[in-house]
């Protein structure tokens, strides 16, 4: 069954490249139908969708095992919900390219998630990494952003490889996932470096960061809704199947670092976001802040932390992919993505101003709206496992959230209209369809963040 | 008391594979006196085929046997049998793309050298005494220095020459050594080297160290690499294909059987450090020296040194365990490399080879497919999953793990992320807009088309069903 969740979309992806070129139609709607029964496929399966078949007996025994359960499910529901959504709204030159990348990143993103071996989660990791490369080579206006992209998350899939080969021969076996109990000994520590590296570099955490502005910036909005709202999540769901469960003595004893790189990212994404006047880059770094809170929940060492990170993570998943595709449509309507020479668009297109205040409300942690349910979670989790001043510091930049969020939506779409700018066509039902999801679900899981707390009780 | 029965008709099966291959060669340039031109160049190739399927069929149905041959000096076994499959693999997929940068006139006798090499090649994956290395070794060598001058321009002349005076001085080094070795042990076989007794003798050590340095030349490993990129640019393109897995895979059999075999027990560490240490350098160097390239025959040159590294730190330790790596991942080289191989091949124009970097620039608007399998060999190359070339890593990195030489499996991590930017520099110009039009009338390859199929499908498959011999150790008894 999770097989099925990562050959259909990679199948369809590659199906997608026979057909014309210039189709729109066919391609938008078998990656809508692709991605829709992705979503549906873990809800109506009974158990956990197991699939193993042996790979490996030497020099540690691997498998190809698949299967969802408890977290890794929420983050293939993420993964389904934002992959839809992206495909709607993909509109652009060769728009049967992008969705054929779409879907083959949704593949290789299944895999990885429901991966219940090490070395197959390694597999994934450096597959998911292809499809964003050739959008941004296809697409993207700057060659160097895409091998930065690539370098520095290749470099960083090697380390995995290494500690993954490290992590076989002293643990016997890699079909572990869900299974598993700590690594003791000496190696330890470096083989958690090795993961760690991984995972921080694709989160990012600063001071590994500085790939992801230009390559959020770069790629285009379809795209880059699915790898900043799920694939920034990739290293956060290894701290939550590799990390914890294996690795959870090591942190415990790196506690302080984390605790500074976290809190560093944190105030440094809020600060220079409140700097930039690309709206893109504006979402990039205040998603450095953000994945910096979960950072700091993850390494806290405390369960209702970690509830809040989970709720936080599918949260960020969502506003953040909604906010770089209503960009998008911004970027689409007025050629530009300067904060500075757009304004007033909120008169002419209330719908699309409608949309963009939702997404950023639950960015900026608004009661209600599931980007509060998170933050609240986690700050109470943090403060409870025994991290009184981190707690009280990551304050500060959910205030400077408000400040960067606020000051997007008002550059945009509020304040003196800027003349020279032409009237265009308010949010069409199609573009409203790609975002509706992403938004209600925003709404539900802040109503209802019981859902994911479940998950980890 | 030498009788007409010194060797009996076991020896001589045993060796009958690379016999067909060799005197195939024959029946090769006898066809050429009958027919002439196009039709000739066919023949030739089709017997050529037919002779290399018929060897490796013949070698094949001998795996599982173990005999040793002519008093030790060919030693049949597992070990033999997969090298020299590799080998007459390698050749057929040369074969594929020969017509490439080739007049139709000399077809015949470079099909005739050809399977000449691949038997001296095939010779020296049984080989097992020093006479037998070496006459392998020279057989490859000389069939190889002409083939290298087939091509019709000028640096096919000066790659034939360069190849002749650098190689015959590794021939130099390794013959000087092998005779250093029989003057400490008195004996040519090479199970007589790993005598206890000769951990004393000065010989023994002078002898080891100029054999593998003679080793090192003939895999161009860093720094004796110099030879390479130059001779494989100069020469025809087959022939580079040819050359950059058959001298390597009959180089390696050596080595490995040296290593593994020949050395006293205690002489392992400190007479192979060094040779470890160059293959780890070859990693880093090789990969780095890609970086500068603009001709994809110099680009898979130095691709090719790193990578025959990454194939020495497999065997490092000489465990049984890393000794399937090395040909797990030897045959996936094989069919990653030559795959991307028949691609410049298929890109190549009637008179002038593909190979500079500027002729794949747009090739993904003119010729998708190909485009998409040229990436697919890349990515291989550079260890993405799911091929065989991630796999490969994953073994032998757990293998020098496993065997205390955590040091290389580090140096391996780093020449791949180095090597990345190489391949992946190639990759962008397929993909890059806008695309150029003129592209070259391409020769009519079909077998080549044959070959990409093969080598893309192998490499996914190795990955999933890592199939690895078992019945490889001993080698020498």
């Amino acid at each position: 069954m999770a097989l099925i969740l990562v050959a259909l979309p990679i199948l369809a992806g590659c199906a997608l490249f026979f057909v014309p070129r210039s189709d729109r139609t066919i391609a938008r709607a078998t990656g809508a139908i692709v991605a829709a029964a992705t979503f549906v496929l873990p809800l109506v399966a009974s158990g956990d969708g197991g699939f193993a078949a042996r790979w490996l007996s030497r020099p540690f025994t691997a498998s190809l095992h698949f299967g969802w359960s408890g977290v890794s499910l929420w983050f293939v529901l993420l993964l389904a919900l934002s992959t839809f959504c992206a495909v709607l709204s993909a509109n652009m030159a060769q728009t049967r390219t992008m969705v054929a990348l779409l879907l083959m990143l949704e593949g290789t993103m299944m895999g990885l998630f429901t991966a219940r071996d090490v070395l197959l989660f390694a597999l994934f990791w450096d597959l998911m990494l292809i499809p964003p490369f050739f959008a941004l080579i296809g697409w993207g206006s700057h060659h160097e952003t895409a091998w930065r992209y690539l370098i520095y998350n290749f470099a960083a899939g090697l380390t995995l490889l290494l500690a993954t080969a490290a992590f076989g021969v002293i643990y016997g076996s890699t079909d572990v996932i869900g299974a598993g109990h700590q690594v003791i000994g000496s190696w330890a520590p470096w083989i958690f470096a090795g993961f760690a590296f991984a995972f921080l570099v694709k989160t990012p955490v600063w001071p590994l960061h500085t790939w992801m502005p230009a390559t959020y910036a770069d790629t285009p909005p379809a795209m880059v809704s699915v790898v900043s709202g799920v694939q920034s999540k990739a290293g956060l769901y290894g701290f939550f199947a590799i990390g914890l469960p294996f690795f959870g003595a090591v942190i415990a004893g790196w506690r302080e670092l984390f605790v500074v790189l976290a809190l560093i990212s944190l105030l440094y994404g809020a600060c220079i976001a409140l700097t930039q006047t690309d709206g893109k880059r504006i979402v990039a770094y205040s998603s450095l802040s953000h994945l910096g809170l979960i950072v700091l929940a993850l390494t806290s060492g405390n369960t209702i932390a970690f509830q809040g990170a989970l709720i936080y993570i599918v949260a960020h998943g969502l506003f953040s992919a909604a906010l770089f595709l209503i960009l998008g449509y911004v970027e689409e309507r007025e050629q530009t993505r300067t904060i500075l020479r757009l304004g007033g668009l909120g008169v002419a297109n209330p719908k699309l101003a409608g949309a963009f205040t939702i997404a950023a409300l639950a960015a900026l942690g608004l009661p209600g709206l599931a980007g509060f349910a998170g933050e609240i979670i986690i700050l109470t989790g943090v403060f409870r496992g025994g991290l009184f001043w981190p707690a009280l510091i990551a304050l500060i930049p959910i205030i400077l959230a408000s400040a960067y969020v606020l000051r997007l939506l008002q550059d945009i779409f509020n304040g003196p209209k800027v003349p020279d700018l032409p009237e265009r066509r308010d949010l069409t039902l199609g573009e409203g369809l790609a975002v509706a999801p992403l938004l209600a679900a925003l709404v539900a899981l802040g109503i209802f963040p019981n859902l994911l707390i479940g998950v980890l009780r | 008391m030498i009788g007409v029965n010194l060797f009996t008709q076991n020896d001589w099966s045993a060796v009958l594979p690379l016999f067909i291959v060799a005197c195939s060669a024959l029946v090769v340039l006898l066809a050429d006196f009958v027919w002439r031109g196009r039709t000739s160049a066919q023949i030739a190739i089709a017997i050529g085929v037919a002779a290399l399927l018929a060897g490796g069929i013949t070698a094949g149905l001998e795996y599982g046997r173990a005999y040793d041959a002519f008093g030790g000096g060919f030693v049949l076994g597992g070990f033999a049998v997969v090298f020299q499959e590799i080998i007459v693999l390698a050749a057929l997929f040369s074969l594929a793309i020969y017509r490439t940068s080739m007049s139709e006139e000399k077809t015949s006798g470079a099909v005739a050298l050809l399977l000449w090499a691949t038997a001296g090649a095939m010779l020296m994956a049984g080989a097992a005494n020093l006479m037998t290395i070496f006459l392998g070794l020279e057989l490859l060598s000389l069939a190889l220095y002409c083939l290298c001058g087939l091509a019709n321009r000028p640096t096919s002349r000066e790659a034939a020459l360069k190849y002749l005076i650098l190689s015959s001085t590794a021939s130099g080094f390794l013959l000087f050594g092998m005779a250093l070795l029989f003057g400490a042990s008195g004996s040519v076989t090479l199970s007589s080297l790993a005598s206890p007794a000769l951990l004393t003798d000065p010989l023994y050590w002078m002898g080891g160290g100029l054999f593998l340095i003679g080793i090192s030349f003939k895999l161009s490993l860093i720094p004796f690499h110099v030879w390479t990129p130059d001779v494989y640019e100069g020469a025809p393109l087959p022939v580079t294909a040819y050359m950059t897995v058959v001298t390597k895979a009959a180089t390696l059999a050596v080595f490995a059987r040296f290593a593994y075999a020949a050395i006293p027990p205690g002489a392992q560490y400190p007479l192979l450090i060094p040779f470890y240490l160059i293959a780890g350098v070859s990693m880093i160097g090789g990969n780095l020296g890609m970086l500068a390239q603009t001709d994809m025959k110099r680009l898979l040159a130095f691709s090719g040194i790193a990578q025959v590294g990454y194939i020495v730190a497999a065997l490092a330790g000489a465990t049984a365990q890393g000794m399937r790596y090395a040909i797990y991942y030897l045959v996936a080289y094989t069919f990653m490399n030559l795959g991307a191989f028949a691609i410049v091949a298929l890109i190549s124009g009637k008179n002038e080879e593909g190979s500079r970097l500027e002729s794949f620039r747009g090739l993904a608007a003119r010729r998708p497919l190909l485009a998409a399998a040229m990436t697919f060999f890349l990515l291989a190359l550079a260890g993405f999953p799911p091929t065989a070339g991630f796999l490969g890593k994953i073994l032998i990195l757990a293998t020098d793990i496993t065997a205390g030489y955590a040091w290389l499996a580090g140096l391996l991590i780093a020449g791949t992320a180095i090597s990345l930017y190489a391949y992946f520099k190639v990759v962008r110009l397929m993909y890059e807009r806008p695309p150029v039009d003129a592209a070259p009338a391409a020769a009519p390859l079909p077998l080549a088309y044959v070959t990409v199929a093969i080598c893309a499908v192998a490499v996914v498959l190795m990955t999933f069903y890592p199939l690895t011999p078992s019945n490889i150790l001993p080698l020498t008894r």
